[in-house]
């Protein structure tokens, strides 16, 4: 019998409850969450089946201040498992809690955990696209040589592929509101 | 006090006014969690995430400081600010305590 296994599975950004749910029923199934690594490549090894709850935050000043950061969530019964792609994975048995716990206990930090998560994602895109991309298909397209016609087309590329990318997330993003509001 | 301050924490979250009450005396995140605990006997129990949010983002806004670190918790305590705000906060508090107490 195997002891470890692989998983490959994809959530979109704002479904990090979809991946939590996913990670806590494998746990019920008796494969114990060890990492994740490239896209989304899940790690397991063979364990005891057991509830327990997975939690994901996404926190920036907390990965800066990571000693503290981890040391809280310790404290409070929680074991730091990894940092992956600015999210921060947690677990905790469901035995030992009172009730059902969650990492976060009240509407206002649940909102501030998804602004963080639209910032984090939007920002740097938003950044490259104003300051690099824009500005070079103005400079490319009135300039007369060769090259230039090339890169035009390079810059004009990349503009459709970063229009691609926010709408993407805004999608995401949009479809992940409209199921909150409910 | 600005009014951005006003707008964000007048009111504020039951997390928030706790956090606030608890740090006139210099504590760290955890120790309040216990402390709110066992003032509402075990009914209100701060999650770590929300924790750690509400003391970065009060102490970005000013509320509370940071005095020093032991064993990699950080130790923070109220500013005038904070007293301000609490200030207001009990104020709002025992104005709507006083009304229902009325009707009831």
């Amino acid at each position: 019998m195997q002891d470890t296994k692989t998983e490959f599975k994809y959530f979109p950004v704002f479904e990090w409850e979809k991946e939590q749910d996913y990670l806590r029923q494998q746990h019920k199934n008796g494969w114990k969450f060890v990492r994740v690594s490239f896209i989304g490549v899940y790690h397991f090894e063979r364990c005891r089946p057991e509830d327990t709850v997975y939690q994901l935050d996404y926190n920036p000043d907390g990965l800066e201040h990571k000693e503290e950061y981890i040391q809280m969530f310790h404290d409070c019964g929680w074991e730091y498992l990894q940092d992956f792609w600015g999210y921060s994975y947690f677990r905790k048995p469901a035995s030992e809690m009172n009730g059902d716990e969650e990492i976060f206990c009240d509407e206002a930090s649940r909102t501030e955990m998804i602004k963080q998560v639209l910032k984090g994602h939007m920002l740097p895109p938003l950044i490259l696209f104003t300051l690099i991309i824009l500005p070079n298909i103005y400079i490319q397209s009135h300039n007369n040589r060769p090259v230039n016609d090339i890169l035009t087309i390079v810059f004009l590329a990349l503009f459709i592929i970063y229009l691609v990318i926010f709408l993407f997330i805004g999608y995401q993003f949009w479809k992940y509101w409209k199921l909150l509001r409910k | 006090m600005d009014s951005h301050i006003k707008k964000v924490y007048v009111p504020m979250t039951e997390t928030g006014f706790y956090i606030l009450l608890c740090l006139r005396e210099e504590s760290h995140g955890y120790n309040i969690v216990r402390k709110v605990e066992l003032l509402t006997q075990g009914e209100v129990r701060i999650s770590p995430g929300t924790m750690y949010g509400s003391l970065s983002k009060m102490e970005k806004d000013g509320l509370i400081q940071f005095v020093r670190e032991e064993d990699k918790r950080k130790i923070y305590c109220i500013t005038d600010l904070g007293k301000e705000v609490l200030a207001l906060e009990m104020k709002r508090i025992e104005r709507l305590y006083r009304n229902m107490t009325e009707v009831r």
